[in-house]
Formats: C-alpha cells, structure tokens, sequence
C-alpha cells in the first residue's frame, strides 16, 4: 500500500495506535535511545541511538522460567513467556531493520526460540528512511543494504517535505496505517517521483563504502591462523561495547539467578553475552579457545563475514556504524576488513 | 611547547637502537578519530607518530597486555616497552611500580607535558563546533585551541574544551619519565574537587536520585573497567574464569562457588559493580579519566573514583601517583587516622 | 495495625573481641533486640568491602563491622587497615545516596558484653523508621 501522510496528522495518527505500545527514539543529555512514548514526544530528525532496537525484541535481560522449592521440598518450575504487548516501534532506521531479519534467522529456523518469537510476532516496524546519514561511518551500501531498504520494515516513511510518503509491506503494516481514518491521501505522482529522487540522493550521501566486500568472506577462510588479528587487535581493550551496540550480535547467556536461598526462590534468566569478555565461550574444564583478545576479535569479524555468510548467506552486518562511533580506542571495522581483503 | 619532530626523531633513535621491543604511542586514526592508540615497531614508522590534543588515551593500560603476553611467551624479549605518557598516566605508571606489577626496566618513559592545558572532551568540542568536522586542531600557546574546518578556522578557549579532570589536575607534567618533551610545569588547580562536591550537596536523597538514573543506563559493558590501567586482577569480580569444573568436581563445591554479581544488567546487580570497581580503585586512581570517557551511555563514573581520591587526601592525607616507593592506601595505616565514626 | 517493621542486621564480627562481647551479652543474659545476624570472621581488617556490598545486596537494612579496640588487635594492626577501609567504604556508600545511618563500625571487646547490647539497640532504633533498605536489595 502507498500513502501519503502530512506531517501534521503524524501525531493523530500515532494517537489513533491506542491498542499499541508505542516506541520511539527520545533523546536526553545528548544521548538518543529507544522508549515507550507517547504521539507528541516523536521527533523525526535524529542521529542513530546508541542502543540499537534490538533490544525491543531480544532484550538484554529476559525471564525463562522461575523455580522454587515447595514446603513439602518438590521443586517448583513455572514457565514466563513474555507478556501480551503489541507494540509498534517508529523511526526504525532501515539498517537496524535488516538486522532484526537477521535475528528472526538465528532465532528461527530449525529450533524457534518460543520467547523471542512471542515478542517479535508482537511488535510492527515503522522505519524512517535516511535522507542523510545518521552516522558519519554509515555503509549499509557496502553489506547489501541501503538507505531505504525495506527489509525487515512493516511500513517505511520517506520525509519529502512537510509530509511522509508511507508504504506499507506487511499485513502488521496495512493494519496499524488501518487503525487511522481520514489521515492518509493516496500519493500524487510528483510525490512518488520525489520520494524516489530522495533515495537515489541518500545513496550518493553515503559517507563511507567498502570495495569488493564478496572477496572478504571466502578470504577469510584462509586467514584463521594470520597474523593479522594480533596486530589489529593491539589496541583493543576487551570491552563490550562494540558486540552490545550491534543491531546484530545476537549471543547469549543463560543463568540461573537466586532471589532467595531458604526458601530457595530463583529464575533462569537469558542475558546477552559478547565474544569479547574472557569468560566467553570459557569451558567447563577452565579450557578456552580464544585465550586472547586477537582470537576473540577474530571471531566476532570471522562471525560475522564468514560463519553467517555461509550458513545464512547473509553478513552478520548491516553498516550501521555503530561498532565504529563508540570504539574507545578508533579500532574501524571497515580498515579491518579492507586488510582483511588485501591480506597476501 | 612539544615538538613532535623532537619526540619522532627519539622514537626513531630508541627503535633503531635497539633499545626498546616497540613503541606505544599515538597516531592518526580512520575517518574522523583524530588520535588512536599506535604499536610503532620499525624506526621508519615513528613518523606516523603524533602528539595533538586529541591524545587522550592512557597507553599505561596496553601494560596488562605487554605483561600478559610477556608470560606466555618461551624466550620473552626483556627489552622494555617504549611508552608515550602524560602527567596523569605517568602517575599510572608509579601506581603499577608501586604495586610491583611491572618493573622500571620493563619500560621507557617518553614523558609528554601537557603544559598550562591538557587534552580534549570530545563531545565539548562536539557540542562546540556544531556538526562541523574538524579538519585538525591543536593549541596556540595562550590556552586557547584552534580548530581547523571546511569553513574556516574556529578559536575556543581551552576551559571550554578541556576534559574535566584536565580542570583538576594536580601535575600537567609527567613525574617520572626518561625523556621529556614539553616544559615541566606545576599548576595547581584551585578546584581539584568541584566536580565532586558539586553532588556532596545534594541530599542524600537526591544524590541516590542522581546515582540510579545514571547507572540505570549501564549496559555492562565494562568498558570502564577494560580501559584502566589499574584493573588488572587475572579474575574480575564480574567473571567466572579460574572456576574449574571436572568430573571430580562436587554439587557442593559448585555450589559454594561464590557469584557476586549476577549478569542482570538490573539496578542492584550494577550498582555493586560500580562499588566493587570504584573502591577497589580507592588510593590507585590517577584521575585518567578514561572509564568516562569510553562509557558509551556518559556514566560518570570518574566520580565516584574522584570522591574517594578527595577523601584519601582528606582524611588519610594520601596522594595517588607520586611515589612509587610510598605504602598502598589500604595496606598501610597511622596511628592518628580519624575515627570519629566508629563508635 | 500494621505490624512494625523489623530490620534485618548484619554483622561482621572478630572472633577475638566483638564475637566474644556477644557471647559475653548472650551468657550474661543481657537482653537486646534479636535483629542481627551475626557472622564471625577472624578480624575486621578482613572484612572485605565485597561482604557489606553483599549484605545490602541480599537485603540487609544496616550493615556492622566491629573489632577490637586499637591496639588490641589479635594480629596487631589488623583493625587500623579496618579503619581506614570502612572509613572509605562508608564515604563512597553516603556519596551514592545510600543513608548514613546504616553502615556502622564499633570497637567491641571481649569484656564489652553491654557495650554490644546497646550498640544493636540504638542500632535498631535508628533503622526503624528509616523502613527497609531497598536501594541495594536485589528485586524480587
């Protein structure tokens, strides 16, 4: 379905979402981040958040079952599925939307993951296509992405002025654009051509790229045992802020957390984990196969350029820069993945 | 002035010499960072060297490593490590002596002065040039920093762009060093602890109000305690990695297995590993800045660790960084030290 | 009525002095408020700053570290390194928002059986309206 949307019915229509969680990205202290807003707290010009949305749909911290132990000394076990809450997310960038696809194949396929499916079935994307870039290192035109790509998206908004060219992909999307009367025109030609001359100029804005990324993957095979991944990880300092950023990593840990001892009272609870910690992937026996900070930065860029693209065929990548922006020590994973593909 | 000729040609010459393993220092990075750290091995490279005000990593963290590495190593090389430092991070560097984590052979000391300014807060400068990118920046010599962009050349006054702990720093030179660059200059900040005071007069209500939404925000992603010189416990608190189990191991022995801190990211969960990181960094904290500076959500937690720098200076009269032959804060003890609060 | 609110104490007490004052207030049969939960370590200079972060953190609505008196410290000195520990321990504490009140030390000796009772009585009287400790407690 096209539309179009003036900019002033915009927070009518988000009020019309009255059966709806409404998500958005607000900034406070310079700092832009996902959260539950109401119609007039949207604003549509931001930069990237610093958390990406993933954490709508695989939240860092999540409830799978909670156990105690009975007066009679029978262990109880309760299932928590996540509760009822259909959501609708604005302003989504596109790259971030490519990555919940990416997510929907590491927690689907073979084995559906009941807890992550319960909220992503739950939650409608409407993204915001980048006129300009939100981020000074944005390439989602080097990983098969693009500013207005629509992957992932349930509704995309294009800004063409005072008002939205709106597009709706999904019966999720058709439905939420449904919920409003009155609001939505049907779209005008010139306004079709405008939108459309908007994301062949968001294109060319693009500030970075990386040449020849197909030559990165099969290259990488050879270069498990390189050097290179000492030298690039010298200045890395093992902290978590690139894989917690990234709209993509999707790693996991699993814990049981004691609220009580006596009467014993606990729930297992699925946290994120990251490749960078030491205690990552850490065996049992106190055996670990990435001792050192040059294996496990190896294996977040091997991950991602190697393992996904061959069982996914996809990069576990989807150029939003973020990795890039926060690093405390400038490590670029576009300059690692440039020598990566000029290594002899 | 430091002149960064002066500082490549040593480089170069304690490379060359065979003197030093390599040199850690700083060098230009990829799109837009203006400095990153540097690993200069070959002479020829110490051109790539630089020294702006952008410098604001403290290399003394890359130590952990050296040393780490170092142990696995069959025939470890036993030349020292050439290392860039500042006034702050040269204090690290006695904080490590002093703890006999590393040895005065283990390492050069290129000592740079931060003169009568210091180095950048990004996201001042950020805030200051408005999504202009700097092309290039440095100071002028009257403490004032002149931003090169596409349009032209911007003046800021360095209160205005200088990270806060350069504001409050006791030593802008460094206090051991085996080369120097720069003039040895001793300014003494008037207002070492006007950050922190600033919340001491808050109530104690309103302090907790302010402490739970910025820790609300962590994420654990430890960056804070990944960038400290001074956290190099082999096991942190946070992690499980020396806990071996085999199949002789007991359900009871697993079970005493101690977990502090549960993974949750969850108010009471983080807040203990802010306490644990910031009172284990009690009399070691050199005031770096840099746990502050990398937090991706501006947690500043430079101030918890400035709070019990001012009270080890209060009430111990204990100075962090200076002499690497002085007693540790907690390991040492006087007889008049207060007691008022116990009872 | 609602039933008053009890705080749950716990502390760190050196086998050497502070342990033996309670037992002394225990055999004497002192009367005192039953809202602590004693734990006995060798001396209050290895009371990490771990175990009171830990206390709060499982729901301790005031936390005690009481040794010997100065220099009568079974190993010494061990209670001046306490001294200067907790004295750290209690500013960052009070420097977060976390009440004053309720992280205290004392020196408690073997012969100070009554000098323990009252400690835990003004104890419990001063933690009773500030209510419980829910700052550092772990949520349910």
């Amino acid at each position: 379905m096209q539309k179009i949307l003036t900019k002033k019915s915009f927070p009518k229509w988000v009020e019309d979402l009255v059966n709806y969680q409404i998500y958005a990205p607000v900034e406070k202290n310079d700092l832009w981040s996902y959260e539950i807003v109401t119609a007039n707290e949207i604003t549509i010009d931001y930069p990237n958040t610093v958390l990406s949305p993933k954490q709508i749909t695989f939240p860092q911290r999540e409830f799978f079952l909670e156990f105690n132990q009975n007066e009679d000394g029978t262990p109880g076990v309760k299932e928590l599925l996540p509760e009822e809450n259909e959501a609708v997310v604005f302003g989504v960038r596109p790259c971030d939307a490519k990555g919940v696809t990416h997510m929907d194949k590491v927690f689907g396929g073979d084995f559906e993951d009941a807890y992550y499916w319960k909220r992503r079935n739950q939650v409608t994307l409407v993204g915001l296509a980048c006129n300009t870039p939100p981020s000074p290192n944005c390439f989602c035109t080097s990983v098969e992405g693009s500013p207005y790509s629509v992957e992932g998206l349930d509704v995309l908004l294009t800004d063409i002025g005072d008002r939205f060219f709106v597009q709706t992909f999904t019966k999720k999307g058709d439905r939420i654009i449904n919920a409003s009367k009155g609001l939505f025109a049907a779209p005008k030609p010139k306004e079709k051509t405008d939108m459309e001359k908007i994301h062949q100029d968001a294109v060319k804005a693009m500030p970075r790229s990386l040449k020849d990324m197909k030559k990165i993957p099969p290259k990488l095979k050879d270069l498990f045992e390189a050097d290179l991944w000492d030298l690039e990880a010298m200045s890395c300092i093992s902290c978590g802020i690139c894989t917690y950023l990234c709209p993509t990593c999707h790693c996991f840990d699993i814990q049981d957390e004691i609220t009580s001892s006596s009467p014993l009272e606990g729930k297992r609870v699925r946290t994120w984990d990251n490749c960078q910690f030491p205690d990552f992937t850490m065996h049992s026996s106190g055996h670990n196969p990435r001792p050192d900070k040059a294996s496990r930065l190896r294996q977040r860029i091997m991950h991602k350029f190697q393992y996904f693209v061959e069982n996914h065929k996809n990069y576990q990548c989807i150029g939003c820069g973020r990795c890039i922006s926060k690093c405390p020590v400038g490590i670029d994973i576009i300059q690692v993945l440039e020598k990566v593909r000029d290594h002899v | 002035m430091v002149n960064l000729d002066d500082l490549k040609k040593e480089a170069h010459r304690i490379l060359e010499e065979n003197k030093v393993k390599y040199i850690i220092g700083y060098s230009q990075g990829s799109n837009g960072f203006p400095a990153v750290p540097a690993f200069i091995r070959n002479p020829e490279d110490s051109d790539n060297l630089i020294w702006n005000p952008a410098c604001i990593h403290n290399l003394t963290r890359f130590l952990r490593d050296e040393k780490k590495r170092k142990a696995r190593e069959k025939h470890p090389d036993n030349r020292p490590v050439g290392i860039i430092v500042k006034g702050c991070d040269s204090r690290a560097i006695n904080v490590l002596l002093q703890e006999n984590y590393i040895t005065r052979e283990d390492v050069f000391i290129l000592g740079v002065s931060c003169e009568d300014t210091g180095v950048i807060d990004e996201k001042k400068l950020a805030k200051k040039l408005m999504g202009k990118m700097a092309l290039s920046f440095d100071w002028d010599g009257n403490r004032n920093l002149v931003v090169t962009t596409k349009n032209g050349e911007i003046k800021i006054n360095a209160d205005e762009v200088l990270a806060e702990r350069c504001l409050e720093c006791p030593a802008q030179s460094p206090v051991v060093y085996d080369i120097l660059f720069g003039d040895k200059v001793k300014r003494s900040p008037e207002t070492r602890f006007e950050s922190v005071e600033k919340i001491e007069k808050l109530s104690t209500e309103e302090r907790w109000a302010f402490w739970k939404e910025q820790f609300d925000k962590c994420i654990r992603c430890y960056a804070c305690r990944s960038v400290c010189p001074m956290c190099y416990c082999d096991e942190c608190v946070v992690d499980t990695i020396s806990f071996a189990v085999t199949a002789d191991t007991t359900a009871e022995e697993k079970a005493q297995k101690i977990k502090w801190i549960d993974k949750s990211p969850v108010p009471s969960e983080t807040f203990f590993y802010h306490m644990v990181r910031a009172i284990h960094l009690a009399g070691r904290c050199i005031d770096c800045g840099e746990c502050e500076r990398v937090c991706p959500l501006d947690i500043p937690i430079r101030f918890l660790n400035k709070k019990l720098e001012k009270e080890a200076k209060n009430l111990f009269d204990y100075e962090v960084g200076f002499d690497p032959n002085q007693l540790s804060l907690v390991s040492s003890f006087k007889d008049e030290d207060p007691e008022d609060f116990i009872r | 009525m609602a039933e008053e609110f009890e705080p749950k104490i716990v502390a760190f007490l050196c086998k050497w002095c502070s342990s033996a004052g309670s037992d002394l207030a225990g055999v004497s049969r002192m009367q005192y408020p039953s809202n602590v939960v004693p734990i006995t370590v060798m001396c209050s200079g290895s009371v990490s700053p771990l175990y009171i972060l830990s206390a709060f953190n499982k729901g301790a609505d005031g936390v005690l570290v009481s040794g010997c008196h100065p220099g009568d410290c079974h190993y010494i000195k061990g209670n001046y390194y306490a001294r200067r520990r907790i004295a750290l321990v209690k500013e960052l504490l009070e420097f977060t928002g976390l009440e004053p009140e309720r992280f205290q030390m004392s020196w408690v000796s073997a012969a100070e059986g009554k000098k323990y009772t009252e400690i835990i009585k003004d104890f419990v009287k001063i933690l009773k309206p500030l209510g419980p400790q829910k700052k550092l407690g772990r949520s349910q």
